[in-house]
């Protein structure tokens, strides 16, 4: 039997959790909405950050939440010259070569970072690794506010970049119909090689502030990304807030699932592929088209 | 008759007289002993694969250094060939009967981790090629009833059942709670299982010392370990036991703590003293308990020589990997001695009847069962403050220290 405080111990973590699900998965939904594209790279990103904001953190002694800051600047321009020199090539082609191509920069990346890295575990310890802060009888562990915050602050930065900017609106554009946005003007290649950077920019502020919370490897990043195909499909691949919601339902669903009685642990990741199986069949729009829907007059 | 026209019948009448199976009639007498492995050089492994290649050369390199094996009297040098499955478990496979095909080696030695000895193990048979292999620690392994497969590393149902010893052994102290109340989490691998069904045979066998309050399972790699901690902390238990890898260990520990559990024994199966955990971990690290199959912490001569070549030649402290890699090879290469042969089947019943001495391992001894699982034993270690670690168990060992239980800081 769980005590009110276990209970809203659980509250608190998927909370947490959702928060964390989300900024991973915020990359993916850019990239997909303007381009189409899924990005298979996004873990190797994910991975590759880790490591810089590991490197930063031996070299400079640069805090992981500075590291991932300067790690989401580093591969804003990569993730640029990733779409210039390569995904460009394919964008119009079948959706099997992007995904080929990108799987295959996701390889070149875990095989670099083997090359460079080893495979031996690597962790960044810090003064707040070990903290919490109490909050009523729950203890809320500070590495888990913090992602549980930057992507609070990412969602509202990215809304109002998508509302309030030329280069936003211009990325909105492109991604509800590029032919139009181009005879509009909206020079498409070049928002798709800045939404391109913008996505990978995420996904790497996201592994960096991943390496608070774990350990990692070369192959760090891929249940994550699983999680995120889940959390995008669910939430709706083009809406943040629907990533969002998508996130905190994946969330929610886990924490509680220990309310089942009999349940095992080991079946959470089913969870979250059962509801990608669901989102695709039952809700192709994901939750996102499921409020707007609600949201229209009959 | 001429004596050059007689010579072909006299040869032939020479080798009909012969023993049957002497390398006079199969091939000509061998020069060189084969040995191949098959090790993750690159990829998810690649540390400890590098680690069993080092330890494999090493005893090699000793053996070649003091003029060969002897084999039927005679010395012959070790030729060592190691190939890179980069981790890959169909790749290792392949490459294991490349060896035993294109190579013609004359005996094996195994891979690392589990996952990769399982997709292994099936070619020594094939070929009856004898495979000695230090790198799998499931039980699994040798219930496939492989006749030429030999393991080195003791099991992790024997993991549970020295920890369960220890347990008991404390209660009876009186320094843990009796009835012990154990929350016990493993992970969804054999690995896991075998950690499982040991803790849970010996509560249910001996109920006076034990009772499993919480029996939860979780996958490798986890993300978020609060939901299966705040069942922990529910089942109000005095122990808990978990059987993880590092990524999930240094996971799941960071959480424990950071949740403010505490319990009278905390013990993650092989984790604790690991440098990497203790890195990660800082002081939430300390006074864990843990099982092991070797420690550089071992007082033995045997254990302080290894220690002390291996920091000479590689410039870092050993571990149990380069112990048991070590081991693994020089147990093969006296498997080949007693058998007086390269041929695999005489090598084979040769390893199966030896009982090596001289082991780094606890006991100092290594022979195998029926099965090819190897009789041999856990040590338990706790971590001490100040990156320190104590050899708790058994106390038989030399330089066995008591454990401090129950683990300071818990009431």
């Amino acid at each position: 039997m769980y005590e009110p405080s276990a209970i809203a111990g659980l509250v608190v973590t998927a909370v947490l959790t959702a928060g964390l699900y989300a900024l991973m998965s915020f990359g993916l939904a850019l990239v997909y909405g303007v381009m189409k594209i899924i990005n298979l790279a996004h873990a190797g990103t994910m991975m590759l950050s880790a490591f810089v904001v590991l490197e930063l953190n031996h070299r400079f002694h640069l805090d992981p939440i500075l590291g991932a800051i300067v790690s989401a600047a580093l591969f804003l321009v990569v993730g640029m010259l990733l779409y210039v020199l390569a995904v460009r090539r394919v964008i119009d082609a079948p959706p099997i070569a992007s995904l080929l191509l990108l799987f295959g920069v996701w390889l070149c990346a875990q095989n670099a970072a083997y090359f460079f890295w080893g495979s031996e575990d690597q962790s960044i310890v810090t003064s707040y690794t070990l903290a919490t802060i109490p909050l009523g009888d729950v203890l809320v562990p500070v590495t888990r506010l913090i992602p549980f915050g930057a992507s609070l602050i990412a969602l509202g930065l990215l809304s109002w970049f998508l509302r309030s900017t030329d280069l936003g609106k211009a990325i909105r554009a492109v991604s509800q119909n590029s032919t139009a946005a181009r005879l509009a003007g909206i020079r498409s290649g070049r928002v798709s090689t800045i939404a391109f950077g913008i996505g990978s920019s995420l996904s790497a502020f996201a592994g960096g502030l991943l390496t608070l919370l774990f350990s990692f490897t070369p192959d760090f990043g891929h249940t994550f990304q699983l999680k995120s195909f889940a959390i995008i499909v669910l939430g709706g691949l083009e809406s943040f807030p629907g990533v969002a919601l998508g996130a905190l339902v994946l969330a929610v669903i886990e924490s509680f699932s220990i309310l089942i009685p009999g349940w095992r642990g080991s079946l959470v990741n089913l969870l979250a592929f059962t509801l990608l199986v669901a989102g695709l069949v039952l809700l192709p729009g994901g939750i996102a088209s499921l409020l707007e829907r609600r949201g229209k007059p009959e | 008759m001429s004596i050059v026209r007689a010579l072909p019948a006299l040869v032939l009448l020479l080798a009909s007289c012969a023993p049957a199976g002497s390398p006079a009639q199969n091939a000509p007498a061998a020069t060189e002993i084969k040995v191949g492995a098959v090790l993750p050089l690159t990829g998810a492994f690649s540390a400890s694969g590098n680690y069993f290649q080092q330890a494999y050369q090493l005893a090699t390199d000793e053996v070649n250094g003091a003029g060969g094996l002897d084999v039927g009297g005679k010395k012959l040098p070790i030729t060592l060939k190691v190939l890179d499955d980069g981790s890959d478990t169909t790749k290792s496979r392949s490459l294991v009967e490349q060896l035993a095909t294109q190579e013609k080696v004359n005996a094996l030695l195994g891979g690392y981790d589990t996952t990769l000895v399982q997709a292994q193990q099936g070619v020594p048979d094939q070929y009856k090629i004898p495979m000695v292999e230090g790198g799998g620690a499931a039980s699994a392994i040798f219930t496939r009833g492989n006749k030429y497969l030999f393991g080195t590393l003791a099991t992790i149902d024997d993991l549970g059942n020295i920890t369960m010893d220890f347990l008991k052994y404390w209660e009876d102290q009186g320094k843990l709670p009796k009835p012990l109340k154990i929350a016990l989490a493993w992970e969804n691998t054999d690995h896991g299982k075998d950690y499982q069904a040991a803790v849970n045979k010996g509560a249910k066998d001996d109920p006076a010392h034990f009772q499993v309050v919480l029996d939860q399972s979780f996958d490798l790699n986890g993300s978020d370990f609060t939901p299966l901690l705040t069942q922990v902390k529910a089942a109000n238990a005095d122990a808990f036991l978990s059987d993880a890898h590092l990524p999930d260990f240094i996971t799941m520990h960071r959480q424990y703590t950071q949740l403010g559990l505490k319990h009278k024994f905390v013990s993650y199966g092989a984790r604790g003293p690991d440098q990497k955990g203790r890195e990660a971990l800082t002081t939430a690290a300390d006074y864990l308990v843990a099982g092991l199959w070797w420690t550089p912490a071992l007082t033995d001569q045997g254990s302080r020589t290894f220690t002390d070549t291996w920091k000479t030649k590689f410039n870092v402290t050993p571990d149990w990997f380069q112990a048991l890699g070590y081991d693994t090879a020089r147990v093969l290469y006296a498997g080949i001695t007693k058998a007086g042969s390269l041929d695999g089947t005489k090598v084979r019943d040769a390893l199966a009847g030896l009982e090596f001495t001289g082991a780094l391992v606890p006991g100092n001894k290594i022979s195998f069962d029926q099965t090819g699982k190897p009789k041999t034993t856990f040590l338990m270690t706790q971590n001490l403050p100040n990156n320190e670690v104590a050899i708790v168990w058994p106390s038989s060992l030399e330089g066995s220290k008591a454990a401090m239980l129950p683990m300071p800081g818990t009431s």
